[in-house]
């Protein structure tokens, strides 16, 4: 029998719990070459801001021991015109949740007014975590009483499931993740890039023109599960996590952390159908280790954490 | 389309002492100026796959030239006939045929990779060819002889003027620019493209460069492989080049 792979975030069904991590995946287009998009448990596009952002200067990307620094400063086309993009991703008939970036509270107000009536959108993933824009994105997603003014204000605007993308740039993200939880969030995704910095020792300059930016891929995975872990003892709602996920493995161990879905980022520049292999893989995991259903798989590893 | 495919190495061979050519067999087509990504190592460190031009493409046989800078590059050309590599494409768009009867060929050192297949198609489509082909010193002009046979004419230069003309490979280009109008197509180092873009357009020619920039996803997601575009918008080198009309890219 095949396993069942079904998982619950909010109001969405997804079937199964793998979808690409924001920004790593564009509007969904440049990976449809690869596979039929349809197979994923969601679609999740690139952080949208209100007006076109041109983003940072290059060079935007350096190369890290298993992973990379990224600071590619939201550039996007604009909610209006990222709209159009949106409405593309009907066809694949799975949830397409929009990720949302501001500079202020009414900036991501604006935002989701204006996709309110586009009915291709499922949910809104609330970036409080960008490192790489100077105002806005962290500076909201460091001080939990912001964050719930923030989240208080958006849940007004919206009946849609309401995702908040946490920041691991922070000394205690539990007091962030109940702060969003107290204030309506329906879930919370983690973990957003770590702040990091390359220096080239032969030009004798930082490698990126913004001087830092976000650190994932392989790298950053044991403090995306050491993050995991720790949320999801603390909140109710469901997480869906991430950070260096390649493999089924990967995906795997963030459910036993707690998890109720993934979310895969970098490693689809490295390998672009490593979501459908994912798939594949967990149901293979389930099948082999004779379980029927995904769900049975979450937080599993938390009670042999207690003994 | 661009796919991840499964290659079978037939030959990995020095060129010169920088210079290698990997030889892949394997289902994938491929025009003139686009490129693949290389995953040169299943391991995580060096984490990201390396992007090198088509330097040729026929009979279901795909050809690199790639020349050795740092640990990616080192480790695939360890790699032996008989293994298999992963490699993600076609990529980016390549060069369009142009207008004019006449082709000039610009190449500055490894600029030269993607340039063998371009000009045997402008050959087959009967076009008339010049060749010109910048290098540091003579070792550097890698299958000289290869160019030199194919192109309708041929010229050289080096800095060290151990093989042909000692100065910039620009001085030739606009020796040949004198006599005759001609499309042209240029990949090499930045100040050489915007030396030849330069001429170009004080002369009134279509002119295509190929550009490279720090890649990561290849396929245009990621937005991390940008140059300011004339316009001063981004255009993204993986998708929307990596060859560009001069008047994109460069101011003239
Ligand atoms: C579209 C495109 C086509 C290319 N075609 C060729 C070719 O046909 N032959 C060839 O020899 N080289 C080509 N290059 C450059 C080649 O990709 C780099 O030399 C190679 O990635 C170096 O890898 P490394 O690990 O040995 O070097 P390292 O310096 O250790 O690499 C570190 C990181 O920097 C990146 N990098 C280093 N140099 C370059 C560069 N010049 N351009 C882009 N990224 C770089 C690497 O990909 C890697 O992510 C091309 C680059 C692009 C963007
Ligand atoms: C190039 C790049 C762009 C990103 N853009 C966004 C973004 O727009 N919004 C967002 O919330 N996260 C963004 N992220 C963060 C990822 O969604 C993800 O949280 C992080 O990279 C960790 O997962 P990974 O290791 O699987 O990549 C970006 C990451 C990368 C590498
Ligand atoms: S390398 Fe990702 S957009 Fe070009």
């Amino acid at each position: 029998m095949m396993p069942d792979l079904t998982v619950t975030i909010g109001q969405l069904v997804l079937k199964n719990p793998v979808m690409p991590a924001s920004g790593c995946f564009g509007y969904g287009e440049e990976y449809a070459a690869f596979y039929d998009l349809s197979q994923l448990g969601a679609i999740v596009v690139k952080g949208t801001t209100v007006e076109p952002r041109l983003g940072n200067a290059p060079v935007r990307i350096a190369e890290t021991a298993a992973g990379i620094l990224n600071a590619i400063g939201l550039q996007n086309p604009g909610v209006v015109a990222a709209k159009d993009r949106i409405r593309q991703l009907a066809r694949y008939g799975t949830p397409v949740i929009v990720n949302v970036a501001g500079n202020s509270s009414s900036d991501y107000q604006r935002v989701i007014e204006i996709l309110e009536d586009e009915p291709t959108v499922a949910a809104y993933e609330i970036n409080i975590s960008c490192p790489n824009v100077k105002q806005g994105g962290l500076a909201f997603g460091t001080d939990p009483e912001v964050v719930a003014e923030l989240i208080n204000k958006l849940r007004s605007a919206t009946h849609r499931t309401l995702i908040v993308k946490l920041s691991p740039n922070v000394t205690d993200i539990v007091a962030v993740a109940q702060a969003a939880e107290s204030a309506g969030a329906d879930a919370l995704s983690l973990i957003n890039t770590l702040v990091g910095m390359a220096i080239d020792a032969e030009k004798r300059r930082p490698v990126l023109a913004n001087l830092t930016g976000g650190l994932s891929g392989p790298a950053v995975k044991p403090v995306a599960l050491r993050m995991v872990w720790q949320v999801t003892e603390a909140v109710q709602i469901p997480v869906i996590g991430m950070g260096g996920i390649s493999c089924a493995e990967d995906a795997v161990e963030f459910l036993l952390a707690g998890a109720s879905a993934v979310a895969i980022g970098t490693a689809n520049f490295v390998n672009p159908t490593v979501c459908p292999e994912v798939i594949a893989g967990l149901s293979e995991y389930l099948k082999r280790h004779q379980l029927r259903s995904v769900q049975e798989l979450i937080g599993l590893a938390k009670a042999a954490g207690k003994n | 389309m661009p796919r991840k495919i499964t290659m079978q190495i037939t030959a990995n061979e020095a060129l010169s002492a920088e210079v290698r050519r990997i030889t892949l067999t394997g289902d994938i087509t491929a025009q003139p100026g686009q490129f693949v990504q290389v995953a040169v190592t299943a391991a995580h460190d060096p984490y990201l796959n390396r992007p090198f031009s088509v330097h040729d493409w026929r009979d279901g046989e795909l050809t690199l030239l790639y020349r050795l800078v740092g640990r990616g590059t080192a480790i695939l050309a360890a790699r032996q006939p008989g293994e298999s590599v992963t490699v993600v494409g076609p990529l980016g768009r390549g060069f369009p045929m142009g207008r004019e009867h006449s082709a000039i060929i610009v190449a500055g050192g490894i600029g030269a990779a993607p340039l063998l297949f371009l000009l045997r198609r402008l050959q087959a489509a009967g076009k008339e060819t010049a060749f010109l082909y910048g290098a540091q010193t003579a070792a550097a002009l890698v299958l000289r002889e290869q160019f030199q046979a194919l192109a309708t004419t041929y010229a050289e230069s080096t800095d060290d003027g151990s093989r042909g003309r000692q100065g910039q490979v620009t001085e030739l280009l606009q020796e040949v620019l004198l006599k005759q109008k001609a499309d042209i197509y240029a990949c090499g180092p930045e100040p050489m493209l915007r030396a030849v873009a330069k001429l170009a357009a004080a002369y009134q020619c279509r002119c295509y460069l190929s550009l490279e920039a720090r890649l990561a996803c290849g396929v245009g997601a990621c937005l991390g492989c940008v140059v300011p575009a004339r316009d001063g918008s981004y255009l993204r080198v993986c998708v929307d080049g990596p060859v560009f009309a001069a008047e994109e890219v460069f101011a003239p």
